[in-house]
């Protein structure tokens, strides 16, 4: 059970979801030249202090019962949610990403007063940047099952969502063994550096 | 198998390739989930009718059914023979066509993505394919395909495992997402340019799309192959129709596109998934009398990165390469080489990236630093920082050697000169991975004098060069630039030699044109004087930094006068903005010291605000600091806060006008101090993230604006202890307290805070934020809640007015 490990995700920068995400709305938000370059400014920034990596891993599940999907090595989770979301699946795939260290502190110095400005664009650029990172890494594996006749779910579920609870980020940080790039979690089951992000998709055969 | 029967062939016809292998093995009873190449060994009869199929259908060529023959991929169904599965595969291949078709040793991704890109070693991948190319020779197969590959890096390493083997013609066939890139972002002119060189015999796609995309992709690398192509298109594009894959197209749709493909130059034409025998019969009845458009190039100075590429052409302006990525004289670049990061590269990459560089110079040269290593670990951070094609400088051929392995794309080596003993160890490393390179017109210990001298030494080193397979189009020669403080001569000559390689040798020329003014005054006029007579002398490349404005304007104009900026477009999208001033609405009166301070506010304006605050202290207005801060911040700062709720600002905009008043703030607090007027703040407000929770950028935003309203924050920080915060209620007894969590599993110890409180008997009002806390949520609890900033800087207004009014009523 040995993730595949991507070190270097090449993500389009997606602009637009980081300029939603930082409440602009097309039919009222004003900006002038100067603002928009600073905050273009800010973007090119952060895409210079992102580090997106991140990790996979293809498993084998069987859906018991209404909640329970169990893993191999007696791993499972439990979930009436998710078992709804993988009821055609018989594969997982479980993946995370990180937006790595660097961009992490600079959010940190610069929403504590050093630039606040700057901070919330590197924040909201490295959301979504390491969102697109969870994108790329289904856009991978949907590219190489088409041959084996399969392809993905087409949304992904992390936990913290419904009744997925946090808790399994712990088993799944470990399957992905995202200590090796560098991301840990804490007690409270929260991903660090802050700006990492883990979810599981189904496989389902398609011929 | 030589290479010289395939060329043989592709001279007279376009040859036809097989159609799917995968899913013709399925319609014949391949269940899923198996591995089909043990699948087909234990069913050879099925595999040797597929390929009987499409030999009967008129197929020049049918790939083995190896596609997942390597050891990462068989190690996953416990096959650990790699060789042999390969060899019984390739021999059931030739008893299936014979030898009157071609049989190619079908190389598939090994799943796992190569440095930089992925975890897997460079050389393990090498490795990897070099068994599994092993197990294909021992069976006989006439040529190699490497196909479907999505990383340019695996491509390459598959390439040079086959091309370390012997001299097998290659086919290299990479898979675009319909954007016309790979996941990875490579184009098919990247791809193209980079496996070319590399020594592909063949470069093209397959897979993903279906014929009409590819076609597209096919006739935009054309003009740049100097190698033949190939395409295997999908039967169309694959649809999902509730759980079934389906490709539309039928064999008669399929091979109508047969002529179009001949047209923009395909050479080797088959399909991939979805396609049967009967698609491959459609193509061979419409191919049969079309003859074949043959590469346009016999070779092409181009050059290119995993995501990018530049194509060296004489007509275009001059290119850029941006010099800084050097650690000579800049001692936070050596530092940071030392120590093995690599955050101060990446950043310089991105800024002359932006400042219009063509190129990157890559030089690690630190004293004492293991170069090899440096410059691999600089290749891995600039993979995924910059698009930009790289230019490997070092005078070292182990760190040259190192980088060239490496580098996933066309390279630019700075540099080979006439020294003998360099010369015979860098060209044939610079041939063996396809790099271009800057050629040095020095000898042994010697710099001819010289445009003559120069040129005699181009000749030779040129000479040893073709021995090599190297053209005039793989070289760009420098012009050897030398100060023109310590001979007045100098500059001439480089000019001269400039002049002699681009109008009468006929290839390309670079300058580090800076050097000419070394030791004189005011270096920019020299140097932008001298750049202007190099491009007009017919200079292609300048090694510059592309953040001098002098220079990078000069080549700009020099460019409209070369004729290499067509209509002026290039010159014109620089300097538009430049014309654009800063101009009043006619009529409109200037605004007074006091509008400013407003409107700095208004535009979050942080530069300025400091001192359009003290010119309005020193105007004559006469304005006391309370007054500024009442009758022109604070009613800006209301304004940005309207503005933002009715979406007319966004965040940043809101937050760099909180920055803005800050300062202000900050600037008039001694003054305000002083007049006791600020002395008694709205009120006190404790904040924090609650325990377990890391996310706390929403509740600094909060604190911020809190501040800017007068009010005085005590903010406790992220992952609070319950007890912490009932402490400092005690301690500081805030009027209000405000929480935040991120997380719906973090926001219950929301709850447990405010029993807490309640148990100790805190009666302080209480309000809650975060992403996943709702009205509902903080209503059930009994506290008031604000979804942002500016809704918190109005809830703590109305509370804080309540609780006056009940105390005020308590007190009656």
């Amino acid at each position: 059970m040995t993730p595949l490990f991507f070190e270097s995700i090449p993500v389009t920068l997606p602009r637009p979801a980081i300029y939603r995400r930082l409440g602009y709305r097309k039919e009222s938000t004003r900006i002038s030249p100067g603002q928009r370059q600073e905050v273009e400014g800010y973007i090119a920034d952060a895409v210079a202090m992102l580090q997106l990596k991140g990790s996979s891993l293809r498993l084998p599940i069987e859906v018991e019962g209404s909640a329970l999907i169990s893993l191999p090595e007696g791993n499972a989770f439990v979930s009436r949610k998710l078992a709804r979301f993988l009821k055609d699946a018989r594969e997982i795939i479980l993946m995370g990403a990180t937006a790595g260290t660097t961009i992490m502190e600079a959010i940190q110095a610069d929403i504590g007063g050093r630039n606040v400005t700057r901070g919330v664009v590197l924040d909201a650029t490295a959301s979504e940047v390491v969102d697109a990172g969870l994108d790329w890494i289904m856009g991978y594996f949907r590219q190489s099952l088409r041959r084996e006749g399969k392809t993905l779910l087409n949304s992904r579920f992390s936990s913290g969502y419904g009744d997925f609870a946090l808790e399994n980020q712990r088993l799944i940080h470990r399957l992905l063994q995202m200590d090796s790039f560098n991301v840990t979690i804490t007690e409270s089951c929260l991903l660090v550096p802050e700006k990492s992000v883990t979810a599981v998709t189904g496989i389902i055969t398609s011929v | 198998m030589n290479k010289g029967r395939v060329k043989e062939l592709l001279k007279k016809k376009i040859l036809i390739l097989d159609g799917a292998t995968g899913t013709e093995l399925q319609k014949r009873g391949m269940p899923a989930g198996v591995c089909p190449e043990r699948w087909c060994t234990e069913n050879p009869e099925v595999i040797t009718a597929v390929q009987r199929g499409y030999r009967e259908a008129g197929a020049d060529m049918v790939y083995t059914c190896t596609f997942g023959g390597n050891r990462l991929k068989l190690s996953e169904y416990g096959i650990t023979d790699v060789k042999e599965i390969n060899r019984k595969l390739t021999v059931l291949s030739r008893q299936a066509v014979g030898t009157g078709v071609l049989v190619a040793g079908d190389i598939g991704p090994t799943g796992r993505f190569v440095e930089p890109f992925g975890d897997l070693p460079f050389e393990e991948a090498v490795a990897i394919f070099k068994e599994q190319v092993a197990g294909l020779v021992a069976g006989g197969v006439d040529l190699f395909v490497i196909e479907t590959m999505m990383d340019i890096q695996e491509a390459r390493a598959a390439l040079l495992a086959i091309k370390e083997t012997g001299d097998y013609f290659t086919i290299v066939t990479m898979t675009y997402e319909p954007d016309g890139r790979t996941l990875n972002g490579t184009d098919p002119v990247t791809a193209l340019i980079t496996l070319q060189s590399l020594g592909a015999d063949a470069v093209g796609c397959n897979c993903s799309a279906g014929p009409e995309a590819m076609m597209e992709w096919i006739g935009a690398m054309k003009p740049y192959a100097t190698v033949p192509l190939a395409a295997k298109p999908n039967a169309g594009i694959p649809r999902l129709v509730g759980k079934t894959t389906t490709f539309d197209m039928d064999a008669r749709a399929f091979g109508a596109f047969s002529k179009p493909f001949a047209a923009v130059g395909v050479n080797f034409l088959g399909g991939c998934c979805g396609t049967t025998p009967d698609h491959i019969g459609a193509l061979k009845r419409a191919l049969e009398v079309t003859p074949p458009i043959p590469p346009r190039r016999k070779s092409l100075a181009a050059l290119s990165s995993a995501r990018g590429h530049v194509i060296l052409d004489r007509d275009k302006p001059l290119f850029v390469i941006g010099e800084r990525i050097n650690p000579t004289g800049k001692k936070a670049l050596q530092q940071e080489l030392r120590e093995g990061k690599t955050s101060l590269v990446r950043q310089m990459s991105r800024e002359q990236e932006d400042q219009g560089a063509d190129l990157l110079d890559v030089n690690v040269g630190v004293p004492g630093i293991d170069e090899p290593l440096a410059m691999k670990s600089l290749l891995r951070a600039l993979a995924g920082t910059t698009g930009l094609p790289l230019v490997i400088d070092s005078p070292k051929v182990d760190t040259i050697e190192a980088a060239l392995r490496l580098y996933p794309g066309r390279a630019l080596l700075n540099s080979i000169s006439g020294e003998r003993e360099k010369m015979e160890k860098l060209l044939p490393l610079a041939a063996r991975y396809g790099a271009m390179f800057i050629l040095l017109p020095l000898l042994d210990g010697e710099i001819p004098e010289t445009a003559v001298g120069r040129s005699r030494v181009v000749r030779d080193v040129y000479r040893a060069a073709r021995r090599h397979g190297f053209t005039k189009e793989d070289i760009i020669v420098d012009g050897l630039v030398m100060t023109v403080a310590a001979n007045p001569d100098a500059p001439i000559e480089t000019l001269k030699t400039v002049s002699w390689c681009s109008r009468s040798f006929g290839c390309r020329t670079v300058l580090g044109v800076s050097n000419v003014s070394f030791g004189m005054p005011e270096r920019k006029w020299l140097n932008a004087a001298f750049l202007t007579m190099a491009q007009a002398a017919g200079l292609t490349v300048a090694i510059v930094n592309p953040a001098n404005l002098e220079l990078t304007a000069m080549k700009k104009a020099s460019d409209v006068f070369l004729g290499k900026d067509q209509g002026a477009a290039i010159y014109i999208e620089s300097f538009r903005d430049g014309e654009k001033t800063e101009k009043k609405p006619a009529g409109g009166a200037p605004l007074t010291p006091s509008e400013q301070v407003n409107q700095a506010i208004l535009a979050g304006n942080r530069d300025d605000i400091v001192g359009l605050i003290a010119g309005l202290l020193k105007s004559d207005a006469g304005l006391s600091a309370a007054r500024i801060v009442e009758e022109f911040m604070i009613p800006a700062i209301l304004k940005v806060g309207e503005l933002y709720e009715q979406k007319t600002y966004f965040l940043p905009q809101l937050i760099a006008s909180a920055e803005a008043m800050k300062k202000g703030l900050d600037h008039l607090e001694p003054l305000l101090r002083a007049a006791k007027s600020r002395g008694t703040s709205k009120g006190v407000i404790l904040l924090a993230t609650v325990q377990g929770d890391i996310h706390d950028i929403g509740k600094n935003i909060v604190a911020l604006m809190l501040r800017n309203y007068g009010y005085e924050v005590i903010d406790l920080g992220k992952d609070v202890a319950t007890k912490t915060v009932i402490e400092h209620m005690k301690k500081f007894k805030p009027d209000v307290v405000g929480l935040s969590a991120l997380m719906t599993t973090t926001m219950i110890a929301m709850k447990d805070v405010m029993e807490l409180a309640r148990r100790e008997g805190l009666k302080t009002p209480f309000i809650l934020g975060g992403a996943v806390v709702t009205d509902a949520y903080a209503t059930s609890l009994g506290a008031a809640y604000a979804r942002d900033g500016v809704e918190a800087v109005r809830v703590l207004e109305k509370l804080l007015k309540n609780l006056m009014t009940s105390c005020h009523h308590k007190g009656k």
